[in-house]
């Protein structure tokens, strides 16, 4: 069975394999079958100067085994739309306390006719509803807006379209509402919350008890 | 014209914005013939593409096509043999119709398509195919005589068309009781030997999976099928023609 596990700086310590399992897909997925080359290094790893203690990971697991991903980080610091594609924002580039930009966003390819999909955007849209978070920033390629509109998303443009790597992409916000959680979690199946949340028990508290690694 | 192409996002941003707050199905007709007569466009259609089973007709979500036009095309189903259609269901990039590619000796009926358009002024076009999600497939294509199209009006044209497609969407709401993909294959074959009599665990058996596997594929085409049990799931995919008999 394929849970999504949210992964902060708190817990990260718990999951580093599968840390690394996200790193090495995003290599084998955004590099060699989506050809961003410039993304390319030769340990095999996909790993760039927002997976730092502000990232937060939403990671599908099933039996021990990445099997899809995506990345949440604050605007409010330089993020990826303010450094590298500010030229695909036509107005203001959103950046506030309540709005997250996400990416990595994928699903493994022998996952990608099943649910796995619509689990990840249900994940994305429970955990930022819980977090206060009001919308999301992305680049995406064009062909997936009617995708993303398709599962319930409300999705406002921040420019136009713009080719890049070869695809026609575009910044856009996507709107956290209870209505797309609902709308989502229909198309996944999925009856009510379904976040795992693993907390690392601290250790300036001796009272608890030990936990086998 | 001299539009930067700071003007065209603003056209396309307030197209997007003046059709949400539109409800009815006039309403954003009318809109949209509007912005795209801007760009040259007289003509449009928005519809989903017809598995072999279905009728041209049956697809469509809205059109403004020339009086005669649809009669014929509908009348000679050309839909099964218009390039235009064919590139949609191969592409996931917006083209112009000219970028559609067929052998103008090898298949005459393409070509006859395309050339008996023109007598209703629909001499070329742009098309945006769709590609959403449970295999729905559709496209939105519009056309005229004198189009403005270049590399400064594709992309707002691109968001415009976009947008219009998902607002015709919303309001007839196509999605439910089609396209083979709503079930995946396993859902589907643990169907088909459910209408064969099998019991889940026969089932299993013959997949060679757990019966535990094969109840939750049926439970999941119960609920895309909005069944309440076996019976009517079988019921309902066959009378979807999601499974054969």
């Amino acid at each position: 069975m394929t849970h999504i596990h949210v992964i902060t700086s708190d817990n990260r310590g718990l999951y580093e394999d599968g840390i690394q399992q996200f790193y090495r897909l995003r290599h084998q997925i955004f590099v060699e079958e989506r050809g961003w080359t410039d993304l390319s290094h030769s340990n095999g790893l996909e790993i760039d100067a927002y997976d730092n203690e502000h990232a937060v990971y939403l990671l599908a697991i099933d039996a021990g085994r990445v099997v899809g991903g995506q990345r949440l980080y604050p605007t409010l610091l330089p993020h990826m739309i303010s450094d590298v594609f500010p030229h695909l924002v036509q107005r203001n580039i959103p950046q506030a306390a309540d709005v997250l930009e996400w990416t990595r966003y994928f699903v493994v390819k022998e996952r990608r006719t099943g649910r796995t999909d619509c689990r990840l955007l249900a994940a994305m849209q429970e955990y930022c509803l819980e977090n206060g978070i009001s919308e999301v920033t992305a680049v995406v390629e064009m062909w997936w807006l009617p995708r993303w509109q398709q599962t319930g998303f409300k999705v406002r443009p921040l420019g136009l379209p713009q080719i890049i790597e070869g695809q026609p992409c575009i910044a856009a916000a996507v709107e956290i509402s209870t209505a797309s959680l609902e709308h989502v979690r229909k198309l996944a199946g999925l009856r009510g919350p379904s976040l795992i949340r693993h907390v690392r028990p601290s250790p300036s508290h001796p009272g608890m008890p030990h936990v086998a690694a | 014209m001299s539009h930067s192409s700071f003007d065209y996002a603003t056209e396309a941003f307030d197209f997007i914005g003046r059709l949400e707050a539109l409800s009815s199905v006039p309403d954003v007709m009318d809109e949209m013939a509007k912005s795209f007569a801007l760009f040259g466009f007289e003509n449009f259609i928005i519809t989903g593409l017809p598995n072999l089973k279905e009728r041209f007709d049956q697809v469509v979500l809205l059109k403004k096509w020339p009086l005669g036009w649809f009669d014929i095309y509908a009348k000679e189903d050309y839909v099964r043999v218009d390039p235009v259609i064919r590139l949609c269901r191969n592409t996931v990039q917006p083209f112009e119709w000219s970028e559609a590619p067929f052998d103008r000796d090898r298949e005459p009926r393409a070509a006859e398509v395309m050339d008996r358009a023109t007598d209703f002024r629909m001499r070329d076009g742009f098309c945006l195919p769709i590609h959403g999600i449970n295999g729905y497939e559709a496209c939105f294509s519009m056309s005229g005589v004198d189009l403005d199209l270049s590399s400064r009006t594709k992309p707002a044209l691109h968001l415009m068309a976009m947008y219009a497609f998902e607002r015709a969407r919303q309001l007839l709401n196509p999605l439910p009781c089609r396209g083979a993909g709503l079930l995946t294959p396993r859902e589907r074959e643990a169907l088909m030997w459910a209408a064969a009599g099998k019991s889940a665990a026969d089932t299993g058996d013959i997949l060679g999976i757990t019966e535990r596997t094969v109840t939750a594929h049926i439970v999941s085409a119960c609920q895309k099928l909005e069944a309440t049990n076996k019976t009517q799931a079988v019921a309902r995919a066959m009378q979807y023609k999601l499974i054969q008999a």
